[in-house]
């Protein structure tokens, strides 16, 4: 500032307090300016330390390892929806994307949470029950057809979530769906001549559906 | 916060929760506390996915949620709570070498979860434990309960905060978030359980579901079936009694070290008999006396009261100062000073540290300015007799790395700078906090490395991998020695070389990381420590 410019103009290189008070006496060589920053990875004088072997260490450094892998695979971390890509692809069908209907994997007591918090899934249905009404054919007893329709709609239950141009069959399914479930399995199963836990409908090969429209009913 | 421990949280968050977690998590430490919609908005992610992540790191305790007027609930992260992340593995440990196996899944899932019923914790860890033992055996659940109740009883389990019961009628409206209470009673009171019960073997073709379609059926069954007797009370890991065990653990060595294995087992015993009565922040135990020492000895030693009280002497007149002596009733009463201890430790640190960095020399001046307070910049080269030229470069070193500073002493009243002294000397308690902060920036430097590192072989871990899994299927369908050598020569030798390499790599630098974290763990203990005193 002020007194810096004056300074500069006087006498070049005096300093405002005693050198030899912090030891730099006349004449010693000073160490030569700093032009540019230090680098990335100066070289280091001395070696480190050894890390701390042995049986202890061994241990904690497997079970570090350990947590890692498994936090990554509990309920808790959540994965980024992946995003939708510009063509529809075979393999999306079998891919497990994100917790379907936004929802959350795991449970948590909502008692001690604000409620806010809770993601109203069934704000959909709601809205569905008083479109479709009208559109739903009459349920007939054709178990082979709802065998199919289930089928249909677990499919699509495993693709991406709501969309604009999904919404409307989503929402389709999911009712048709939820009505189903009020058949008792029993019941369905003796309709039949098949058992239906034998039958396998190939869509274990994609990963089992994850059957949240039960946990939907907060 | 300082940018360097945002930066790490960031790290710890999107390692072990993933991106939107990590979003949403660093953002709250940054601005501090915020309610629902002003996150939404000011992270640009959806509704939704804010919920997500806050029900995530609420159930982890890493934020908290306060109530304020006009119903608005405002969401705030504990930053030092997320910076603990990176000690789970060391907590899990030594709940391994006190109370075993049993105590080490319990605390394990208590970690993993944030906060479980006992109920479930017995229930999940009997099932693990199952799996590990041999067929036939189960682990049954009275045993794991006991082991529960041991750990609430030296405290190392606590309860979490309750919702209170409220009557609804004449309250209105629920309030939009329950104002959780904390009774400090009961904290560590264990419900009376009856949990009656083996653990559960998995098994890969679910026998137990035979002949029912698989999906539905057994999520039903096991939950809502009964009424959870414990339903509400939810544990937690006390994570201060595992600070407090570190400490007295820190302070045994460090006797062991500088005196004898027997002087440590006294301080040991001082230390466990003092660790209900003393609050873990006091600067001294309570102070015990000679007797009670002796009586409270562990059954082995069988050294004679005299020889005792010379090694309580020799310990009180040790310059320095873990325990002192209180007074001479009993025998001699002693304390043990916590807060000199620990800060013997971190000066021990900041020492080793400049002996690493800048050599013995350095750490020669570096004690004898620590030991003599100020010393001018003569004194310092006579003391430490170091030629003056060498003895000024490395005081400046230090000074430019802010382990020493100057202190300005002036003569006369208009400080003119020559007829003022300039003093060297050592802040402990500035240096321990720019250490700190460097330990931090370390850790995530070594984080960033081990991920850099991981992420440029992704492809070829993920090839091993590959490979491991279809050796694995083979081999369990019986395979013959040919074709599972054939698998294996799929991994060619080089990219064996680099994959042992990366292995290498990424164990140095996580056992760094656990060693840079023990050296965190000291210096927040003394910073706190001071702090508490001021």
């Amino acid at each position: 500032m002020a007194s810096r410019g004056g300074g500069r103009g006087r006498g070049r290189g005096q300093l405002t307090f005693n050198m030899e008070a912090v030891g730099i006496g006349k004449g010693d060589a000073l160490p030569p300016p700093t032009l540019q920053p230090s680098p990335l990875f100066p070289p280091l004088e001395f070696r480190p330390v050894p890390l701390p072997s042995g049986e202890e260490g061994e241990y904690v450094l497997a079970l570090k390892q350990e947590l890692r892998g498994a936090m990554r695979q509990l309920p808790y971390f959540i994965r980024p929806a992946v995003p939708k890509r510009d063509v529809e692809r075979y393999s999306d069908k079998y891919q497990m994307s994100g917790p379907i209907d936004s929802a959350i994997d795991w449970n948590p007591d909502w008692r001690r949470l604000p409620r806010e918090l809770k993601i109203r899934v069934r704000k959909l249905q709601k809205e569905r029950t008083t479109i479709l009404l009208p559109k739903r054919p009459p349920k007939t007893t054709d178990d082979k057809e709802e065998t199919i329709q289930k089928l249909e709609t677990l499919e699509k239950k495993e693709e991406e979530v709501t969309s604009e141009e999904d919404e409307e069959k989503e929402e389709e399914e999911e009712k048709e769906e939820e009505e189903e479930e009020e058949y008792d399995e029993e019941e369905h199963e003796e309709e039949t001549d098949y058992i239906m836990s034998y039958f396998d409908n190939g869509e274990d090969f994609g990963g089992d559906s994850d059957d949240n429209m039960d946990e939907a009913i907060y | 916060m300082t940018q360097a421990e945002i930066k790490l949280c960031s790290l710890l968050l999107k390692e072990h929760f993933g991106e939107i977690v990590e979003k949403i998590g660093v953002h709250l430490i940054r601005t501090g506390s915020q309610p629902l919609r002003v996150i939404a908005h000011d992270t640009g992610t959806s509704l939704d996915q804010v919920k997500k992540a806050l029900c995530v790191l609420i159930q982890h305790n890493l934020v908290i949620y306060q109530v304020h007027k006009r119903g608005v609930v405002e969401y705030e992260a504990q930053c030092s709570r997320v910076l603990r992340m990176l000690r789970y593995p060391r907590y899990i440990y030594t709940t391994k070498t006190l109370y075993s196996d049993t105590g080490e899944l319990i605390v394990e899932e208590l970690l993993l979860n944030g906060k479980m019923t006992m109920s479930a914790v017995v229930k999940k860890v009997a099932d693990r434990l199952t799996e590990t033992m041999e067929d036939g055996k189960t682990m049954d659940y009275a045993e794991v309960s006991n082991t529960f109740v041991r750990l609430a009883d030296t405290h190392f389990v606590q309860r979490c905060p309750l919702v209170p019961t409220i009557e609804n009628s004449d309250l209105g409206p629920p309030p939009p978030a329950p104002t959780l209470v904390v009774n400090e009673k009961d904290m560590y009171l264990v419900p009376k359980l009856s949990l009656i019960g083996k653990g559960k073997r998995r098994r890969s073709s679910d026998e137990d579901a035979a002949g029912e379609p698989r999906a539905k059926r057994p999520k039903h069954t096991t939950d809502n079936k009964e009424p959870i007797p414990d339903d509400g009370i939810y544990w937690q890991a006390n994570l201060e009694r595992f600070h407090q065990h570190f400490r007295d653990q820190a302070i045994v060595s460090a006797v062991a070290n500088r005196m004898d294995q027997t002087s440590s087992e006294i301080v040991r015993t001082m230390l466990r008999m003092s660790e209900i009565t003393t609050p873990s922040s006091a600067p001294f135990t309570q102070p015990l006396s000679s007797n009670e020492i002796f009586r409270s000895l562990p059954v082995g030693y069988n050294i004679s009261k005299q020889v005792l009280d010379q090694y309580l002497t020799l310990l009180a007149d040790d310059p320095l100062e873990f325990v002192g002596k209180s007074g001479d009733s009993g025998g001699g009463m002693y304390v043990i000073n916590l807060h000199k201890a620990l800060a013997s430790l971190a000066t021990a640190t900041l020492e080793s540290v400049v002996q690493e960095r800048f050599g013995s020399r350095c750490a020669r001046i570096f004690r004898l300015v620590l030991q003599k307070k100020h010393l001018e910049q003569k004194q310092v080269e006579d003391f430490a007799m170091i030629p003056a030229k060498e003895a000024k470069d490395m005081l400046y070193k230090m000074l430019s790395e802010n382990f020493i500073s100057l202190q300005e002493i002036p003569k006369t009243p208009d400080h003119a700078p020559s007829r003022t002294f300039y003093l060297y000397t050592v802040n402990v308690l500035s240096a321990a906090r720019m250490l700190l902060h460097r330990c931090y920036k370390s850790i995530a430097n070594l984080i960033e490395r081990r991920q850099f590192e991981t992420k440029e072989n992704k492809r070829l871990l993920e090839k091993s991998q590959r490979v491991e899994a279809i050796i694995a299927s083979m081999q369990a369908t019986g395979a013959e020695e040919a074709q599972l050598q054939e698998i294996e020569e799929m991994i060619t030798a080089p990219e064996r070389q680099q994959l042992e390499t990366l292995k290498r790599n990424v164990n140095k630098l996580d056992a760094s990381e656990i060693q840079v974290d023990e050296t965190i763990f000291l210096l927040e203990s003394y910073i706190e420590s001071t702090m508490k005193r001021q």
